[in-house]
């Protein structure tokens, strides 16, 4: 049977959708949180990942989706779901001109600009408080205003995941992915092979902002506050651990890694009250709080990640996962090659 | 506004521009053998200036032994950091080098930034000066730290040009950042440059960091603004080029002094102050990438 994977996951997304609401709101907060790094996670990875753009101002795009969202709200009146459009066509256009401007940018080059563009949009929506509340942060308004609980929300991430998963998931399999992948391996001998170069690198920033400014409008319509420090290193860091740990070059095992990531952060803090004594040689040591080495430990994680398995940690489950229909079909002797489409996705 | 106010703020960014100056020149030497962009040097700067702290407070160094203390210690830390995470960037069979030397690096600021949160404490922290006080030259007045600062700084990118001019290790090391296989051909051991440039850069950072901690103090993040500051100071003057960003880090100090006590708002004066150096690095890598001096650009492969 082929293609089971997409079937398994179709029962486990109904199955979540049926029983969202079983969960506390606590952890319900937790995994929308979850699935808006989710969107973050895969589109940053379509950047990095797949054409090889290290980008370090996608949080700046999710924050600009924000505040473009709430600001064009404020000013005209607009409805919310116009505004995250807004939003998004805004991130688009961004995304699109830096995407331009720094066509001939590889590598560092490439990371330093963004990482530059990042700081200035930073500092400028903590600067010009008149307009966006500065750091004291911009009040927001609520998608669901009388919704009692969290569980509209819900449904809206999880819908604007699967929806952004398939229509990425749709481009990086489509003709177009492989001109995005051919840039990444060498841009040279894709420029040769009669790809347009320039226009694919564009095309994939201005794509990728967008729906990071998707995400960014979802999040500000849900927090109700948001503040510069949406788009600042620290976030950017987080979601290079979320989309390299999981694996950043394939959408869904770097949306796995978002949740792998958000998850162990938030049960981590249950270390909160655990005391341990430990003596060594004679040396005694009492460890507490071990929770806010939450952190560091998936800085460690990244290193150890990018050391010893730098496909990233979810990669071969996932490839064992694609593989589940095929492995019935096929007689044992066959090549073990890896399935004609799944070894991308 | 007077002239003795623009001497102040003239002799000020002086000061800073040295010590970007520092820490700048550690990206470029690091990047000329490693051809990697480091992504955590803010944060061996950062490093660098808690180790003098300490040594200061617990072991009651005067600062300039502190100084020299943080210095080793960070060349070794340095050079255990590169050993660990850094050697597949020598290997043929790794793939897609910078992108690994990219993350690698990344992943090490957040590693060291959030782990200084939680060792040193999120409160600045101020160490003793070098020597309390002020000196008066005619109007000019500037605190005898930044002076300090200067004079050390300059003593010690001096040094470091020496080094790498008049010694058989720099020209080493020269050799090494201008072709690997050549320099193994001739007998230098590109691995061990490799090391030793890493660690110098580090040394020159965490030198940077105790030198500004009695001026500005010391906090966790401090690494990340002066990092930026090298990366423009790195593209305007040249990659790879040492005296290119001695010079470009000079001339940043001021321009961003200057541009800060003479921007019309002043309540957003500073905060710009950041975002204008940016606005020049985003510039100049669209426009003019090799750097103002033009020197030989050293791409990555």
């Amino acid at each position: 049977m082929r293609a089971l994977h997409i079937y398994v996951l179709l029962a486990a997304a109904a199955l979540v959708l049926v029983s969202a609401g079983q969960l506390n709101p606590y952890w319900m907060h937790v995994a929308i949180i979850a699935m808006y790094y989710g969107i973050l996670a895969s589109s940053w990875s379509l950047l990095a990942g797949s054409v090889g753009l290290f980008s370090l101002s996608h949080m700046a795009f999710a924050a600009i989706g924000a505040y473009t969202s709430q600001l064009l709200i404020n000013w005209f009146g607009i409805p919310i779901p116009l505004g995250m459009v807004a939003g998004v066509v805004m991130c688009c256009v961004l995304g699109g001109l830096i995407g331009w401007v720094c066509l001939r940018m590889s590598g560092p080059y490439l990371a330093i600009f963004t990482l530059g563009f990042s700081e200035i949009v930073r500092i400028t929506i903590a600067t010009e408080d008149g307009v966006t509340a500065g750091m004291a942060g911009l009040h927001t308004d609520q998608l669901f205003p009388d919704a009692a609980t969290r569980l509209p929300y819900f449904y809206t991430a999880f819908a604007l995941l699967a929806v952004s998963l398939l229509l990425m998931g749709l481009l990086v399999r489509s003709r177009w992915g492989l001109f995005l992948r051919a840039i990444r391996e060498d841009e040279q001998a894709a420029a040769a092979s009669g790809v347009a170069v320039a226009r694919f690198r564009i095309l994939a920033f201005a794509i990728a902002s967008g729906f990071a400014g998707l995400a960014g409008g979802f999040y500000a319509h849900y927090i109700t506050i948001i503040t510069p420090s949406m788009g600042d290193l620290n976030e950017m860091a987080k979601l290079v651990v979320m989309s390299v740990i999981g694996g950043m070059e394939r959408l869904p095992t770097a949306v796995g890694g978002a949740f792998f990531v958000e998850f162990l952060l938030e049960k981590l803090r249950d270390l909160s009250g655990v005391h341990w004594h430990i003596s060594i040689l004679g040396i005694e040591l009492e460890l507490q709080n071990i929770d806010q080495w939450r952190l560091p430990v998936f800085g460690v994680l990244l290193l150890l990640t990018m050391r010893f398995a730098r496909n990233g940690l979810l990669t071969p489950i996932w490839l064992q996962f694609v593989r589940l229909g095929e492995k019935r079909s096929r007689a044992p002797s066959a090549a073990p090659d890896i399935g004609p489409e799944d070894s991308r996705a | 506004m007077s002239w003795d106010y623009f001497f102040v703020q003239f002799a000020n960014g002086a000061v800073i521009g040295i010590i970007y100056a520092m820490i700048a020149v550690g990206v470029t030497l690091i990047f000329s053998i490693l051809k990697i962009v480091n992504f955590a040097h803010g944060d061996l700067y950062m490093l660098g200036g808690y180790c003098a702290y300490y040594t200061i407070e617990f072991l009651g160094f005067p600062p300039l032994a502190a100084m020299a203390v943080a210095m080793v210690a960070l060349f070794i830390f340095a050079i255990v950091l590169e050993r660990l995470m850094l050697t597949p960037l020598y290997s043929d069979r790794t793939e897609r080098k910078d992108e690994y030397g990219l993350i690698v690096t990344f992943g090490l600021a957040y590693f060291l930034r959030n782990s200084a949160v939680i060792i040193f404490g999120p409160f600045a922290l101020k160490p003793p000066s070098f020597i309390p006080g002020v000196t008066r030259l005619g109007n000019l007045i500037l605190t005898n730290d930044r002076l300090v600062a200067a004079g050390i700084g300059i003593a010690l990118i001096g040094g470091l040009l020496y080094f790498m001019q008049r010694t058989i290790w720099g020209q080493a090391l020269d050799a090494v950042s201008q072709s690997r296989d050549s320099a193994s051909i001739v007998g230098i051991n590109p691995r061990r440059f490799n090391s030793f440039a890493f660690g110098i850069g580090a040394a020159l950072a965490a030198a940077a960091g105790s030198l500004v901690a009695p001026i500005f103090s010391l906090a966790p993040d401090m690494g990340v603004l002066p990092n930026i500051h090298a990366y423009v100071i790195v593209i305007l003057g040249g990659m790879g080029s040492v005296t290119g960003s001695i010079i470009a880090g000079v001339m940043l100090g001021e321009a961003e002094n200057l541009f800060t006590a003479y921007f019309p708002d002043p309540t957003r004066a500073f905060a710009y102050s950041n975002a204008f150096g940016v606005v020049i690095l985003m510039i100049f890598l669209v426009f003019r990438p090799q750097g103002l001096f033009g020197r030989r650009h050293l791409r990555m492969e």
